[in-house]
């Protein structure tokens, strides 16, 4: 047993968070933020702002300018027809996005199938909305695929809504163009919404290929999708993001958004636009750069005979600590102690995943290398 | 095939009225916007500066959900300065605006109670924020001849009938009507008797002349004082606002955000920190300027025997209106923020600007 007492959850990883800060030879693998800055035009666009725009004032759904630049990159990547006037809202970053996009969707009693393990924010939401997690569990040596037929086995009366996060967080899986058409089918028969979650769209390895649920027949009706600017672009200080969907539907994440928050920051908008509209050459040079480095940490997680789900998109790895037969909680906290590593435990996602570490891979290579070399150091004391 | 499950989350949606009712608009947008909640002014260059600064030396990453270090020093620092309170950096959560404010510690604070006592009159953010998830709610009647604000034996009678937790605004954001010094010390006591709390809205308290008193210097460990950081000073579409509350209550609202936004922009929270360095003095002077418009569209309103309704902040002023009073204004091209909203029929709000004396000839 570790002597610090055990928080859970969030709480777990802000403590490790804490403790890591108070290292100075740190090496972070936990939080899911883009080592590089923000592109320079971008910051650039901004200052223009400041200067050029001071009495600008959007609507709680966003600037005009803005969601028309959305609906013109959800057309563009994901294949979405929007209107932007009635069928985009903008928000303070992806998670003010999945918070009402839950809110919009499910209410008192109502069930959400959540394939796991997956971004914790989501079961967090839903008990704000006091909805119901029907957790469908994936495992590592299927790449943490989520089934069709056992996504199916779960539904019951009260099922209201289907979750699907591809790439995801932090299973890292990207659901494959032939499971995607039969969930959506799947979520037409039992008449279910779908919540798509495509923040790590951009971020996909090898050969495989992000599809959005909305692209596909039947699925833009039923289906409220969110984006951010945060991971693509590295804007996670600006807190913007999106969700697109159906007119009828998004009217009513426009009054919950106005309600909940007003409205988003008329800088970070302005950015949002410059991020969009602008030169996208910055977006594929870190994709590349991760993709690298993804390479980089497959090849070490083999070498210390880590079992995983190969990342076939996003910026994370989650791998199987069984054999150490300790909690990742602990896990973790060792790998902080001795060696000064922060790697989120698996138990801060959901209590099925103690053995299990997230990684990232969003620090510069050298550090990644080292990061790795201590890893291995830890693991093998453990 | 028509989606029953969507027509039942549109009924739902449907059903509750308090997120259909609009919000004024954050900012205004030109001298004809007097409805908007805050006044526009260009920003200081010293603003920009600190943001730009910010922003290009790699301030664009997440920050800590709570904000950053300095500006939750300079919110305890600027709060404890002109309400006497003691609040430290832990007693201060930064947010999105004010709106995240009220959604934060309504939701939040209200959770840990059974029922709520809000004002019929308030903010139309409040119902709102209400309306997101459904707490028990006390109306509390207020008095027009008081700026709408609910007496003192209003909320006697609502701790009698077993309310604890109180949502109140001072000055209101209807009418800029704030409690004296006297009433505030009063509904400090009737609380403490019951055990009971406040959040309390004291955002335009600064435009008050020697300012307002502040529930939270006489009750610094059951209120949670919330407003925009600053009002005024020219960030209202860059959103900052700030809880300053107990550390107890802190905690969960901190979880709160996380859930639903992580943390607030960069950009917005660098710039209200170089703000604050500049607000004590920017804000005198245009509240010198707000007093001088104020009171000249105050002698036009008497000299056209319109009827005002009572309020002390000098950044607006609400007076009765019925409709054809009201289409004069459209007429005159004025946008004004309707009383209805804030739970007032035929009252208008009006900030003051350039345009007030204009808009008060138009209801003449
Ligand atoms: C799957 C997923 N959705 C949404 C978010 C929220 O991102 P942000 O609010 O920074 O845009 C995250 C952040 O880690 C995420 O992993």
């Amino acid at each position: 047993m570790s002597k610090k007492k055990q928080a859970a959850g969030t709480n777990l990883l802000y403590q490790l968070i804490a403790e890591a800060r108070t290292y100075d030879d740190v090496i972070v693998m936990g939080r899911g933020d883009p080592d590089f800055d923000t592109p320079a035009h971008i910051v650039e666009a901004a200052k223009h702002a400041m200067i050029h725009h001071q009495d600008d004032v959007a609507p709680p759904a966003g600037l005009p300018a803005l969601r028309e630049a959305i609906a013109a990159r959800v057309k563009r990547v994901n294949n979405i027809d929007i209107d932007p006037a009635s069928e985009v809202v903008v928000t303070n970053g992806g998670q003010e996005a999945l918070f009402l996009m839950v809110l919009a969707a499910l209410g008192e009693g109502d069930e959400l199938i959540v394939p796991e393990p997956n971004y914790n924010t989501y079961a967090d939401s839903l008990a704000f909305a006091g909805g119901v997690k029907v957790a469908v569990q994936t495992a590592h040596e299927a790449d943490f695929r989520a089934d069709p037929a056992v996504v199916r086995a779960a539904i019951t009366e009260k099922t209201r809504a289907l979750l699907l996060v591809s790439p995801n967080n932090p299973a890292a899986n990207v659901i494959s163009p032939a499971d995607m058409r039969a969930l959506v089918d799947i979520a037409i028969q039992h008449d279910l919404m779908i919540l798509a979650d495509d923040i790590y769209d951009l971020f996909v390895y090898d050969d495989f290929v992000h599809t959005s649920p909305a692209s596909l027949p039947g699925g833009k009706e039923r289906s409220l999708t969110l984006n951010a600017l945060s991971k693509a672009y590295s804007m996670t200080g600006w807190r913007l993001g999106w969700v697109v969907g159906p007119a009828d539907l998004m009217a009513r994440v426009a009054e919950l958004k106005a309600a909940i928050s007003g409205g988003t920051s008329i800088i970070s908008q302005h950015a949002g636009i410059a991020a969009l509209t602008g030169p996208q050459d910055a977006v594929d040079m870190m994709a590349a750069a991760y993709a690298r480095r993804r390479r980089l940490v497959l090849d070490a997680l083999d070498e210390m005979g880590m079992q995983y789900g190969v990342p076939q998109g996003g910026q994370f790895v989650f791998a199987n600590i069984a054999f150490t037969g300790m909690d990742s909680a602990e896990v973790a906290q060792r790998i902080l102690s001795e060696q000064h590593v922060l790697a989120y435990p698996g138990s801060a996602f959901s209590k099925e995943r103690k053995d299990y570490l997230r990684m990232t891979f969003l620090q510069p290579e050298e550090q990644l290398i080292e990061g790795l070399r201590r890893m291995k150091l830890a693991m093998a004391s453990l | 095939m028509a989606s029953q499950t969507k027509t039942k989350i549109l009924a739902r949606h449907a059903a509750n009225a308090a997120l259909n009712i609009p919000l004024p608009g954050i900012s205004m947008r030109g001298a004809h916007d007097l409805g908007a909640d805050e006044p526009f002014y260009p920003l200081d260059e010293q603003i920009i500066a600190g943001a730009v600064e910010a922003l290009e030396s790699g301030q664009t990453h997440y920050v800590d959900v709570p904000g950053i270090a300095p500006l939750r020093e300079a919110i305890a620092k600027h709060l404890n300065a002109a309400c006497g309170t003691s609040w430290q950096s832990a007693n201060i959560l930064v947010t999105a605006g004010m709106q995240e404010a009220r959604f934060l510690t309504i939701q939040i604070i209200g959770a840990q109670y059974d029922q709520i006592g809000v004002p019929t009159v308030a903010h139309p953010g409040v119902q709102k924020a209400l309306g997101v998830r459904r707490r028990q709610v006390v109306s509390l009647s207020v008095e027009t001849e008081q700026g709408c604000l609910p007496s003192l034996d209003e909320i006697a009678a609502t701790l009698k009938k077993g309310c604890r937790l109180f949502y109140l605004e001072s000055p209101s954001r209807l009418s800029g009507a704030a409690y004296t010094q006297n009433q505030v010390a009063r509904i400090a006591d009737m609380l403490a008797q019951h055990d009971a709390a406040a959040i309390w809205d004291q955002g335009l308290a600064r435009w008050v002349d020697e300012g307002c008193s502040s529930l939270a210097a006489l009750a610094e460990g059951s209120t949670a004082a919330i407003g925009e950081a600053w009002h005024g000073i020219g960030l209202g579409s860059w959103l900052v606002g700030s809880i300053a509350a107990p550390t107890d209550w802190i905690a969960p609202m901190q979880s709160q955000k996380q859930i639903m936004a992580i943390c607030t922009s960069t950009a917005s929270q660098y710039a209200a920190l170089a703000a604050s360095e500049i607000f004590g003095e920017t804000h005198q002077q245009r509240l010198g300027q707000m007093r001088g418009q104020r009171a000249a569209a105050l002698a036009m309103a008497s000299e056209l025997g319109l009827d005002l309704v009572p309020g002390a902040a000098n950044n607006l002023l609400a007076l009765h209106a019925d409709a054809s009073a009201r289409g004069r204004l459209a007429e005159a091209g004025i946008d004004f923020a309707a009383g209805e909203d804030f739970g007032a029929c035929d009252i208008v709000r009006l900030n003051i600007g350039a345009a007030t004396v204009t808009a008060i000839e138009a209801l003449g």
